[in-house]
């Protein structure tokens, strides 16, 4: 990466305070640079799953600034901490796309439906509940399920496809939205390891001929130095490593996981 | 509310209703004294159950384990007792004498009189009146099947109105799609509206309808319609709010809007059961219908209240006999697509 890379997420101070009083982010600064395979890793409960559904506004923050810049060029940027219009989210959402560790897709339609779901901010809502999205949509939705190399699944229910293959629809439903970013919260948490390395590689793809930032949690270390161009590692909320994969020596690993971890490793 | 709270209250009503029988059962008013003395006895009541939530604060003061306490008390405090046989407790003694006395005030209250059972003569008379319905009037059949049409499609209309007001409704009154400082009043709303709905039974419903419209199917099919609404928007809630957040977080992620996410992150998990119960609905409607035609809701159940108010038994049977054979029917076609369903 050239030191020109600008940012395209700058986040400062980012807190989230759960009402039953756990605090999930305790004050965290990171900055994401635009076209980078940033891997955040960390324990469960260390707050990663909170920090990425806070960018998307899945989750409302409860204090920091989010700044999203949409033209890295420019100097203009959003804080999407402070958002709270209905349109607003919207937008945001539309730029930054997300896939989930459980798929999340639409159960009992078709594979292309739940493609066609990247557009539903773009389509009216009459023309959405009908169903009727543009020939154009359609086509690009077919066009990035071929990218993720299951175009002919487009008309098979998406609960009836094997996990490995639910995570590329979501990829290309993510992919309809043309986001800027794309949010991967532990996309292979649920699969086996051999489709582990399937969904990671076409993330990679996504990254690479895309061009677009990945943000991805991540629990194997494996796959982290694998895939990874910069990682963060958080901790009970806070930000305690931000380096090259290579730089996670193992006494870097038994202060973000705790003393007597075992490295697990996914081949 | 704390248990404590609850458990006051259940103790002093336990104990203000075996006061005020024994107080009755001594003096024996007649029902004329009983009606002329009614506010006397309310506040007798409400002084003796003064009396009962202090009995019971007193008690457990003691170390007394009430009924009321063993029955509210939070698991961490029921893990402190020690098993003791029921009849070394006060609480089983206490729940032994209250239902005592609840089955006795009972037998009074309902006339109870095993010499009105064995009276050789009611007996008889049910042998005849079961002799004449298990003979029926055939007669009567192609009149009883036109008539059982009319209450299956009764019913029949009755749910498929009631869907899309239901449907809409569902999620209207679902506890995690209203959301927020607008969403949760409305969601209080709806549903204390539902179950002020439901509490008026369809029968009443058919006496308000056959005001409005007149007696028969109309009437017997908007109060059917009324109950359905109440009921299944009750039901299809309920799924609403078991439903999966996966689907609709990813759903939300792509940046859809309030009625887009029901849409398709809530309806495709939801519809299976809707359906079902609404096959269940129509099954529960073609027999409640029934009932509703005595009041003139009009159908089988007219016709039935018809023949029975001329002791035409013959002719009941054959009633009773077409109702029968439709509501297994509908059983057992209901309970095979529900099966289907799953």
């Amino acid at each position: 990466m050239t030191e020109k890379t600008k940012n395209i997420l700058s986040i400062r101070n980012l807190k989230k305070n759960y009402p039953n009083g756990v605090k999930a982010l305790k004050g965290i600064s990171i900055d994401v640079k635009e076209g980078e395979f940033l891997v955040v890793i960390g324990l469960s409960g260390s707050g990663k799953s909170t920090f990425l559904k806070c960018i998307n506004k899945l989750i409302d923050a409860s204090s920091g600034e989010i700044l999203f810049y949409d033209d890295v060029n420019s100097s203009d940027f959003t804080d999407i901490c402070k958002i709270n219009s209905v349109s607003g989210v919207k937008k945001i959402r539309q730029k930054i796309g997300m896939i989930f560790q459980h798929f999340n897709l639409v159960p009992r339609h078709s594979v292309l439906s739940n493609v066609l779901m990247g557009k539903l901010a773009t389509t009216s809502t009459l023309n959405s509940l009908l169903g009727h999205f543009s020939d154009a949509d359609r086509a690009e939705a077919q066009k990035y399920l071929d990218l993720v190399g299951i175009g002919d699944k487009a008309h098979i229910r998406a609960d009836q496809l094997s996990g490995g293959q639910q995570q590329r629809v979501a990829i290309a439903r993510a992919l309809t939205q043309n986001p800027r970013v794309l949010l991967a919260d532990e996309p292979v948490a649920s699969l086996d390891p051999a489709t582990c390395h399937v969904v990671m590689d076409y993330l990679k793809k996504v990254n690479q001929e895309l061009g677009i930032t990945v943000v991805c949690n991540l629990h194997f270390l494996s796959l982290v130095r694998q895939y990874a161009t910069r990682v963060v590692a958080l901790k009970d909320g806070q930000l305690v490593f931000e380096g090259s994969p290579e730089e996670i020596t193992p006494e870097w690993f038994e202060k973000i996981y705790g003393a007597g971890a075992q490295q697990v490793h996914i081949n | 509310m704390s248990y404590k709270f609850k458990q006051l209250l259940f103790d002093g009503l336990s104990f203000v209703f075996v006061a005020m029988t024994a107080y009755m059962w001594i003096l024996n008013p007649t029902p004329e004294e009983q009606i002329e003395k009614m506010f006397f006895y309310f506040q007798m009541f409400l002084g003796l159950y003064v009396v009962g939530i202090g009995i019971s604060y007193y008690l457990s003061h003691l170390g007394f384990v009430t009924l009321g306490s063993k029955l509210f008390e939070p698991a961490y405090k029921k893990k402190d007792h020690k098993v003791v046989r029921w009849y070394k407790t006060f609480s089983g003694w206490q729940f032994l004498i209250v239902l005592t006395v609840l089955f006795i005030v009972g037998l009074i209250k309902t006339k109870f009189s095993v010499y009105e059972l064995l009276n050789i003569d009611g007996f008889q008379g049910v042998i005849r009146l079961f002799n004449e319905i298990t003979s029926p009037n055939l007669a009567l059949l192609p009149k009883a099947i036109l008539n059982i049409f009319e209450t299956i499609f009764m019913a029949f209309m009755a749910t498929v109105l009631a869907i899309p007001f239901a449907f809409v409704l569902s999620f209207v009154s679902a506890k995690n799609v209203m959301t927020g400082k607008v969403g949760y009043p409305i969601y209080l709303l709806t549903r204390t509206t539902f179950n002020i709905m439901r509490s008026i039974e369809a029968v009443l419903w058919a006496i308000i309808f056959s005001v409005w419209v007149g007696i028969g199917p109309f009437a017997g099919m908007l109060a059917l319609m009324i109950h359905s609404i109440a009921s299944l928007a009750k039901q299809y809630s309920e799924m609403v709010e078991s439903v999966s957040d996966g689907p609709i977080e990813g759903v939300m992620s792509c940046g859809a809007n309030r009625l887009q996410t029901v849409w398709y992150g809530i309806v495709p998990q939801v519809i299976l059961p809707y359906v079902s119960f609404t096959v269940y609905r129509w099954d529960i409607n073609v027999r409640m219908a029934t009932i509703v035609g005595f009041v003139g809701g009009g159908g089988i159940g007219t016709l039935l209240i018809q023949y029975q108010g001329q002791a035409m038994w013959p002719e009941v049977g054959t009633i009773i006999m077409v109702i029968a054979i439709v509501v297994w029917l509908m059983d057992q076609a209901s309970a095979y697509i529900r099966e289907a369903l799953k």
